[in-house]
């Protein structure tokens, strides 16, 4: 086994080319060797002190989150607290702060579980990943990225080098909550992130995804039906519908099928509420979860 | 297997080593380095008893690779005494009664340390979630919780 | 409050201090363990050489190279490894001894085994029906001891009897029916077990991380046939226990191991195998419970079944019935009373005595019930319970004549203590009472006071975290007269001290602290006899205090106890053992089948907790907000060390309602054994708890009228939250933990009803 660590995304990218495979945080894949979900990969490049990686920032279209970017550093920057606030969110409640440290965005994303926790809000905010090689870069949409539980339409050779999403316009508002059964060291049971914009308290666009019930992340269709309502209760309640009747639930340890289907639609329609809040002004701490006691919190 | 030659700084001190790639850093701060002092309650990111600091930033050192450490300060709790006189945090918590059979403690003194490091005067809701990676079994966690808030005044005076 | 620093703290704070997987010795091997890996099944292979001949091995063992020895107490079902029949998942085939834990675990990974699956014993209902394969077929020639009372799968079956029943129903106004279901839990202690042992000549020392030593050391010498003074356990700190580390466990296969490579051998468990192999599981249960009163609210007469799952093996758990049916019975005035209870096997992990054995389930499933009573007669469940609990001199449910307690006081104090605050509407307030035993046994001590006045005590009690053992110096400095800190313990050790209970059942306190107390008196007495000499004073009138003999009444008449000690150092050694005397032992009135000496409670410790939780009934996730206890234990000698044990049991009490079930599947394997999925609380989850002890002096009890108190705090936790809870939903909670998915369920279910 051999480990390099890569001082740039250039270098990291050759290693990619030349067999080598990426380890961020290790979070996912250090605990799964250990699990004995998966061996660790033979060859490993270490990015996690790449600083080009590390990055958040504003251009006139996007906002840029560097694929190295950890938990702890979205759940505190200004800018993803202040216009992705759905992010700021679901990275507040990854883990414990030990794994908030170490675990980075683009692991999270990379890693494909369908519990992982920023997919959602990403998705609802229409993210795209920004993939590179030594061929060269693109662009692909998370709801183009997950296909199937732990897998992606990555190359093995390709680094996520950031996440991108289009700048949002002033009165929108995102939102993040996610069911768990003790306020932290959790997984979400289930989740689901809101992304809404109002025009003087009516729906001006609206996208929701949903978090450990589906083999991936999964985008809600058909709320189009809500552009041009209030934003009220009449309107949080649909959305659960929808969510419920679009949710693939299985059951396991954590939650049977049934309990998944009717808490995701309890989790949807507390983020569409709080996207709106959000997107009328109103403040909501980060995460959610813990400002307005949902789920475990109080 | 493959042995690669690295130099870990730990509680200020180079220890060079020769360790396999896929060793995780608790095992070798235990076994390479000998310093026991940070605990295994698990087998992967489950309790904390392995908490350890690099760079000042708590970590899960079981499920950490001792490779990805080198070049990275590594503070175990070996490292939070000046010498035979005790941090503020472990004289509190011995005090507070919040040590019991201290398998959690080297952990949870370490996440204590980062969270005042990084927030001197926390809120008892800071204090629980900065330390909500350490299970304890034995106290119920409230002397922890005072002792943390003790040692914030102390040091903020 | 006093600061009590324990002794052992700054051991522990430095990361100086070792715990079993600290130690290692020159030439030291690793061990691991191969497992069934399912329920139920027959042996058709297990061939080792493969395993033997990989490079690094130095030493595979399975039952036949250790005597063929049938162990455990009472009720002698299992061997170290298997033979033949695998009951348990985690039950052990082999051993291995390797140069590296990673060639250990390659090797066991070489062992050909084939085990025919046998048909899976899941539910304590099956395993009692008359055509249900037998765990045990042989179970009839087993060499069992005492009035144990067996059948089929029931491995242990006991009764408390006590006046007509059926009269009693008769007279009730109403009759309330419930049924409760609990599954089975873990204690889960943060240090996962370890244990290294070496051979010396004929002789072996083990450290172990035990609550137990010589209970250890008595599973040693009986498996592997040696003597007691051949086998010394040590234990270093331990990392917790809380049950899960009492009892024999895995010493014997090291030290077989460790005799058959002539080696030093280490074996340290993974987070899961502490969840799989040890026969410490806290047992499932289901209790179905018949009540009759009086429409003003008596209690006229109570009936109740309990079933336990005791898992594969019994271990420890024989006495579980009659401890069950004693807290199923509950701490009230019952005229008349009969509750049958059995230990049942079937193919789960064994259960054994985990922080207050079969109590917390007991417990919630009767106070769940008493709300139901209270409900019945349309009285609030408060002044039904101060209404029918036993006080001073009444009668318990076995027939017990109670000398002084606090139960009516605990239930006050707590009640007042959360008080009437204003609840929101997703709020609500449960109450539940607890009691527990104290447990007298068999301990010894020595004590030394050396030249200098420095005193050595010599103790057979285990320290698990608790802090009582470190209480231990208190009460001899108390005694002696000098500074605790001129006190050092000597203890873990059993080369060293005399035999004990060690970290169980609550005793510490209670019977070392009695051993201790009358070792250090033996000292005093001398040191008083030399003072009496040296002041030309009588003996009785010599005061020993602030490192200082004097006489009674003229302080100023004193002499250094260091000097008297000196001058002992000259002639007669000031030198001391001693037993703790065995303290006269309650009698009751009731019938006890199989009885196991469960229905006479020494120095009953009593306690109530009210707690406040929050309902997001969407989803059924709850919240303890704030949680009120008053404890009568008996005298708190170290109010700090209290407060902890209080703490930490409530802490345990709330996951063990919320969050803390052990599931299985239906090829009776453990579905969670992990610590992200079998969830403990976290500091996030921690709600404010306040304490409040009775403090009775106790008659016939430990040392200055304490009781015990580590076990106690947990029992009336869940119960608490879960009459919190029926409130909330609008009936009782049946399953236990109640999850948020049951409580969401129960609660969907009760609508509806309406
Ligand atoms: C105790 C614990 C609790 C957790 N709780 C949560 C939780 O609440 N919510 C949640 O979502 N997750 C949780 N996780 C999972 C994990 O922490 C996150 O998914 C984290 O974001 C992973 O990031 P990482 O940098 O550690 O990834 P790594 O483990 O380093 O990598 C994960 C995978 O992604 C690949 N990869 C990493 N970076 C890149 C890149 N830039 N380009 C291409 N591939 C890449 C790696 O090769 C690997 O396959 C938890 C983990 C633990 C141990
Ligand atoms: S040992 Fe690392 S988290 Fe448990
Ligand atoms: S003191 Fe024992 S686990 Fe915390």
């Amino acid at each position: 086994m051999s480990f390099l660590r890569a001082n740039t995304a250039d270098e990291a990218v050759q290693l990619l080319a030349e067999g080598a495979r990426p380890i961020a945080g290790g979070t996912d894949l250090v605990v799964g060797a250990r699990q004995g979900k998966a061996p660790l990969p033979q060859n490993l490049v270490a990015i996690d002190r790449i600083a080009e990686l590390g990055v958040i920032e504003a251009t006139e279209s996007h906002i840029r989150i560097g694929s190295g970017v950890t938990h702890a550093q979205l759940m505190v920057d200004p800018l993803i607290v202040d216009r992705l606030t759905g992010v700021a969110d679901a990275a507040a409640l990854v883990g414990s702060p030990a794994t908030r440290n170490v675990g980075t965005v683009g692991g999270n994303i990379m890693n494909g579980s369908p519990a992982m926790d920023t997919g959602a809000p990403l998705m609802a905010l229409g993210a795209v990943a920004e993939l590179r090689s030594i061929e060269g870069t693109r662009e692909v949409a998370l709801t183009d990225l997950w296909c199937g539980p732990g897998r992606t339409t990555a190359r093995p050779d390709e680094l996520c080098t950031a996440l991108l999403i289009p700048s949002p316009r002033d009165q929108i508002g995102s939102a993040y909550v996610r069911l768990e059964y003790r306020r932290a060291m959790e997984i979400a049971v289930v989740g689901a992130a809101a992304c809404m914009a109002l025009d003087a308290g009516v729906i001006v666009s609206i996208r929701l995804a949903l978090t450990a019930v589906a083999p991936t992340i999964q985008e809600v269709t058909g709320l189009d039906v809500l552009i041009g309502e209030r934003a009220d209760d009449k309107s949080f309640a649909a959305i659960a519908e929808l969510a419920r009747d679009q949710a693939q639930p299985i059951s396991d340890v954590r939650a049977s099928d049934h309990y998944r289907r009717h808490t995701v639609g309890v989790m949807a329609q507390r983020a569409g509420h709080a996207a709106a809040s959000r997107a009328n002004g109103d403040l909501i701490t980060v995460p959610v979860n813990r400002a307005l006691g949902i789920g475990a919190a109080s | 297997m493959n042995h690669t030659n690295v130099t870990l700084r730990v509680n200020e001190v180079d220890y060079p080593i020769s360790i396999s790639t896929e060793r995780n850093l608790s095992g070798v701060l235990r076994e390479t380095i000998g310093l026991t002092g940070t605990k295994e309650g698990c087998d992967d990111c489950e309790c904390g008893a392995c908490m350890v600091l690099l760079d000042g930033q708590p970590i899960n050192s079981c499920s950490y690779l001792a490779v990805q450490a080198e070049g990275c300060a590594i503070t175990t709790v070996e490292g939070l005494a000046d010498g035979d006189e005790l941090h503020a945090l472990q004289r509190n918590i011995l005090e507070a009664g919040g040590v019991q059979c201290g398998f959690c403690t080297p952990g949870m003194l370490m996440s204590a340390r980062a969270l005042l490091d990084r927030t001197p005067d926390p809120t008892d809701e800071e204090i629980r979630i900065g330390l909500s990676g350490n299970l304890c079994r034995c106290t119920g966690y409230a002397r922890i919780i005072d002792a943390v808030r003790t040692t914030a005044v102390e040091l903020s005076n | 409050m006093q600061t009590f620093v324990r002794a052992d703290g700054p051991d522990k704070v430095t990361g100086s201090g070792r715990y079993v997987a600290d130690l290692s010795l020159t030439g030291m091997l690793h061990a691991k363990f191969l497992y069934a890996g399912l329920a139920h099944g027959r042996i058709q292979n297990l061939n080792v050489e493969p395993a033997r001949n990989l490079p690094g091995v130095l030493s595979v063992l399975t039952a036949a190279d250790v005597p063929d020895i049938r162990y455990s107490p009472v009720i002698p079902d299992r061997t170290l490894f298997a033979k033949d029949v695998v009951r348990f998942e985690g039950e052990i085939l082999a051993a291995v001894a390797a140069t590296t834990p990673a060639i250990a675990a390659a090797a066991i990974e070489l062992i050909e085994v084939d085990i025919d699956p046998l048909p899976v014993v899941n539910d304590i209902e099956a395993a009692l029906k008359g055509d249900c394969l037998l765990v045990h077929p042989d179970w009839e020639g087993y060499d069992v001891s005492g009035d144990t009372v067996r059948d089929g799968n029931v491995a242990s079956f006991s009764s408390i009897e006590k006046g007509d029943v059926e009269a009693g129903m008769r007279q009730a106004d109403v009759t309330v029916t419930s049924r409760y279901v609990a599954d089975a839990s873990h204690a889960a202690p943060i240090e996962p077990r370890g244990i290294v042992a070496q051979w010396e000549g004929e002789k072996v020392t083990i450290w172990t991380s035990s609550q137990v030593p010589y209970d250890a050391r008595a599973g040693v010498c009986e498996t592997l046939g040696l003597p007691s003074n051949r086998v010394r356990i040590i234990v270093p700190h331990l990392g917790g226990g809380f049950g899960g580390k009492c009892g024999f466990h895995f010493e014997a296969h090291i030290a077989a191991l460790a005799k058959a490579t002539k080696r030093p051998v280490k074996l340290v468990f993974s987070r899961e195998e502490e969840f799989l192999a040890p026969d410490r599981r806290r047992e499932g249960m289901v209790v179905e419970i018949t009540t009759g009163l009086t429409n003003d609210g008596d209690i006229l007469a109570r009936q109740a079944w309990v079933g336990i799952d005791n898992g594969a093996y019994v271990a420890d758990a024989a006495f579980f019935p009659q401890l069950a049916a004693m807290h199923v019975g509950g701490p009230y005035k019952v005229p008349a009373i009969k509750i049958d209870a059995q230990l049942i096997y079937t193919n789960h992990q064994p259960s054994g005595s985990v922080r207050a054995p079969t109590a917390p389930q007991a417990c919630w499933a009767l106070e769940s019930h008493t709300d139901e009573l209270a409900a019945a007669v349309d009285m609030d469940p408060i002044n039904f319970r101060l209404r029918n609990v036993v006080r001073t001199g009444d009668e318990g449910i076995a027939g017990q004549i109670y000398e002084e307690i606090g139960l009516d006081r605990c239930l006050q104090l707590a009640t007042d203590s959360i008080g009437s605050p204003t609840l929101a509407d997703d709020e609500a307030i449960g109450v539940a009472v607890g009691w527990w035993p104290s447990f007298a046994a068999p301990a010894g001590a020595y004590a030394k006071m050396q030249d200098d006045g420095s005193v050595q005590i010599i103790t057979g009690a285990q320290e698990c975290g608790t802090g009582a053992v470190m209480t231990l110096r208190d009460i001899a400095a108390d005694e002696l007269g000098i500074d605790v800190t001129d006190i050092q313990l000597v203890y873990q050790d059993t080369a060293a001290a005399p035999t004990g209970p060690g970290a169980t059942g609550s005793q510490t306190l209670l019977n070392h602290g009695r051993a201790v107390e009358s070792a250090s008196r033996q000292i005093a007495d001398q040191l008083r006899e030399l003072a009496a000499d040296e002041l030309e004073a009588a003996a009785s009138d010599i005061v020993l205090g602030d490192g200082k003999a004097f006489v009674t009444g003229s302080p100023a008449m004193s002499v250094p106890i260091a000097d008297l000690a000196a001058t002992a150092a000259g002639g007669d050694l000031l030198l001391s053992s001693a037993s703790a005397p065995m303290p006269d032992w309650p009698t009751v009135s009731a019938q006890c089948v199989g009885d196991q000496e469960m229905a006479a409670w020494l120095a009953p410790q009593f306690s109530c907790h009210a707690v406040r939780v929050r309902l997001d009934a969407d989803t059924g996730v709850a919240r303890v907000v704030e949680v009120h206890t008053a404890h009568d234990s008996g005298t708190i000698l170290n109010p700090v060390g209290a407060l902890g044990q209080v703490e930490g049991g409530v802490m345990m009490g709330i996951g063990q309602a919320l969050s803390e079930g052990t599931y299985y599947d239906e090829n009776g394997r453990q579905t969670n054994p992990a610590l992200l999925e079998y969830k403990l609380q976290t500091m996030a989850d921690a709600p404010p708890i306040t304490t409040q002890f009775v403090e009775i002096n106790t008659p016939n009890a430990g040392p200055r009228g304490s009781k015990g108190l580590a076990e106690a705090p947990n029992v009336a936790t869940a119960a608490a939250i879960s009459n919190a809870l029926a409130k909330l939903v609008g009936g009782p909670l049946r399953q236990l933990p109640m999850t948020p998915e049951r409580v969401w369920e129960a609660a969907t279910e009760i609508r509806g009803r309406r």
